[in-house]
């Protein structure tokens, strides 16, 4: 935790120490997900052909943890943070901070696993595409094309975990916080959905609704989506922060 | 340690003056600071800083600012004087009392008080 | 630079409850306050206030002087310590300890001396700490956060008696290095008495009552003799409670005893004790006394 010298900074001081603690511990998590990235593809390439990126598995499962592990960190800091003599405010910051830090590091782990794998795929001659099939436009054929294919991940990344924020304050605020989810999970599987080539990962039968709603967005289209989703996201968060008591202890 | 029924701080300044009064605080001599009274009796140190206005107050010590609290110069002069005045009140009332409940009568008191006066000097 | 405590009209409703009804509250500034109340009549409540953990429904609160929700310069000086503590269970010792460091005053050495003082292990997990371990690791938060305004609410919990002295003992040596403003919330009270200097008894979300400890303490008196001596002394005073074992009989009143009383006591062969703050506490908050 970083020494306080002064009151100005240490929400930002806290936003950056929450990412390289966040980094130390996840390390061992990240470096497994690497391994089995590259091994999972090598084992099973000994029975039959590869033509799914197992990196583009690890990826979309990363978002879904991002969520989980910012929504969890909101829901348990919060009281510590206040007992510690922190504002509501400085919270919401230190919050914003960390999901901007983090969304960045783990996007851009996520290029550069995909443009690694690439480079992998490339040399066992495997076809490196996010689902099975055909559809030709779907395989990523160049380094260029993974870096056009994985730029989008941290953008991605800050949606989920700003969605993850959100469920998570939400949640704290009061009990009927779970409710949330009901606008929370269509509206960031849609965008998800716009800003990546492929599907967006969830219950098939929302995936397939919001597909049908943003059917035919392009790229940019998708991104100005996604950024005002995500600061009307951040900007609720906060509003639930700031607003949020802190709840007596069980007996 | 503090359960009679009087406050504590009236408890801190009678002690002292027994203190005073038994040689075991010498006159002029120095006084714990309250800080110390508060930590070594673990009390709030404004209980023993009352104690000692009451104390300074009656003039039994003095204050010298920045050094210490004192006992003064004629305390213990004084404070025998009160106890004198207020010995048959405070403590041979009290006494009769007593010994009326147990039964003794004034006559075995005095016999005992005879027998002590070869000790008492 | 002490803070002074505020609380004017001050209501808090949980839903359709009134856990704080129109308290208005000063309590000076360095000083150990008791706080003392019933379970459920709102001691906690009004710590959290001040705090700024919650908002009051109505009313203001101010520490230092100053609104404390959302104030940065207060609330960073300001501790309130719970029951088990606020922290991450999953956290060691000695990382929760570290978290202290968010405050300007902070004081890790200190912080790290009390906790080998005290025995709690800097490499074990908080989940792993005994009830008392973790109670005193969150006292230990507490002194080591150096607060112009320091709340300790039951942290005496799961303590044992050697314990709490010793916490006592450790916050009464903190409080006269670096005078700032205490509050305990106890049920203890006989305990802490000694350390107090003002008193607060909250009963219903109301204040009942705010003095000098020993305006208090010299509320009443027992007196322990024969049953008839003791009536023709208790006559006329508030009697708080009797207690009877053959011929004798102990009073205990609600009554300040001038001179003229205590002579006719020790007269009557009566003995004259003290009523203890626990005492004189749990026949204040006897609902049946208070009429509800």
């Amino acid at each position: 935790m970083p020494k306080a010298h002064t009151l100005a900074t240490r929400r930002h001081k806290l936003g950056t120490a929450l990412l390289t603690e966040s980094v130390k511990y996840f390390a061992g998590w990240i470096l497994a997900v690497i391994v089995l990235a590259v091994a999972v593809p090598l084992i099973v390439s000994q029975w039959r052909s590869i033509d799914i990126s197992a990196w583009y598995v690890a990826a979309n499962i990363g978002k879904y943890l991002v969520a989980i592990i910012a929504g969890g960190y909101v829901y348990t800091l919060l009281p510590i943070l206040v007992a510690q003599g922190m504002t509501r405010r400085e919270i919401a910051t230190s919050m914003g901070i960390f999901a901007l830090l983090w969304s960045a590091f783990i996007g851009a782990l996520a290029i550069a696993g995909f443009l690694g794998e690439h480079a992998l795929y490339g040399a066992l001659d495997w076809r490196q595409a996010p689902q099975q099939g055909e559809e030709f436009d779907l395989v990523i054929g160049s380094f260029a094309h993974a870096l056009e294919f994985a730029a989008i991940y941290p953008l991605a990344y800050l949606l989920y975990c700003t969605a993850g924020m959100l469920i998570g304050a939400a949640i704290y605020r009061s009990d009927g916080g779970w409710l949330v989810l009901l606008p929370v999970v269509p509206i960031t599987l849609a965008v998800d959905d716009a800003l990546s080539r492929a599907d967006a990962w969830g219950p098939a039968w929302l995936v397939r609704f919001v597909s049908g709603v943003v059917e035919g967005w392009g790229v940019w289209s998708a991104v100005a989506a996604a950024v005002v989703v995500i600061a009307i996201g951040a900007w609720a968060t906060r509003h639930l922060i700031l607003n949020s008591p802190i709840r007596a202890k069980q007996a | 340690m503090f359960d009679d029924g009087t406050p504590i701080y009236r408890q801190i300044a009678d002690q002292i003056k027994a203190e005073i009064l038994n040689g075991s605080l010498e006159p002029g001599g120095k006084v714990m600071s309250t800080n110390q009274y508060a930590s070594f009796f673990q009390i709030n140190p404004a209980t023993a800083q009352k104690a000692f206005r009451e104390l300074v107050d009656e003039g039994v010590l003095y204050k010298q600012r920045g050094v210490g609290m004192f006992v003064a110069e004629d305390a213990r002069d004084r404070l025998a004087g009160e106890f004198r005045a207020r010995f048959f009140d405070d403590v041979l009332k009290p006494l009769v009392h007593e010994a009326r409940q147990a039964g003794i009568s004034l006559s075995d008191i005095i016999d005992y008080l005879k027998t002590q006066e070869g000790a008492l000097k | 630079m002490s803070f002074s405590v505020s609380l004017r009209d001050v209501t808090l409703k949980y839903g359709d409850t009134e856990a704080l009804s129109d308290v208005t509250l000063t309590l000076e500034a360095g000083k150990i306050h008791g706080l003392l109340g019933r379970n459920g009549a709102g001691k906690t409540t009004l710590l959290s206030l001040l705090a700024a953990f919650r908002k009051p429904t109505a009313g203001e609160v101010l520490v230092d002087g100053r609104p404390v929700w959302e104030n940065v310069d207060v609330v960073s000086r300001v501790a309130l310590i719970r029951e088990g503590g606020d922290f991450d269970d999953t956290d060691t010792v000695e990382s929760t300890i570290e978290t202290g460091e968010l405050r300007p005053s902070f004081d890790l050495d200190y912080a790290l001396k009390l906790a080998e003082r005290f025995e709690v292990p800097l490499d074990k997990k908080v989940n792993q700490l005994s009830r008392g371990k973790r109670s005193m690791l969150a006292a230990i938060c507490g002194l080591a956060a150096r607060a112009e305004l320091t709340m300790f609410d039951e942290v005496h919990l799961g303590m044992d008696a050697p314990t709490r002295d010793a916490f006592y003992k450790e916050l009464l040596a903190e409080y006269m290095d670096r005078p700032h403003t205490v509050i305990l919330s106890t049920h203890l009270i006989d305990e802490v008495a000694n350390y107090l200097e003002e008193v607060v008894i909250v009963d219903k979300g109301r204040v009942l009552r705010h003095d000098d400890v020993e305006a208090f303490q010299s509320m009443g008196a027992t007196f322990t003799g024969p049953a008839d001596a003791v009536d023709a002394l208790a006559a006329g005073l508030e009697v708080l409670a009797e207690q009877r074992l053959g011929g004798t009989k102990s009073v205990t009143v609600a009554s300040r005893l001038d001179a003229a009383r205590r002579e006719r006591a020790a007269a009557a062969g009566v003995e004259i004790g003290p009523v203890g703050l626990q005492d004189l506490f749990i026949h204040l908050t006897n609902p049946d006394r208070t009429g509800a």
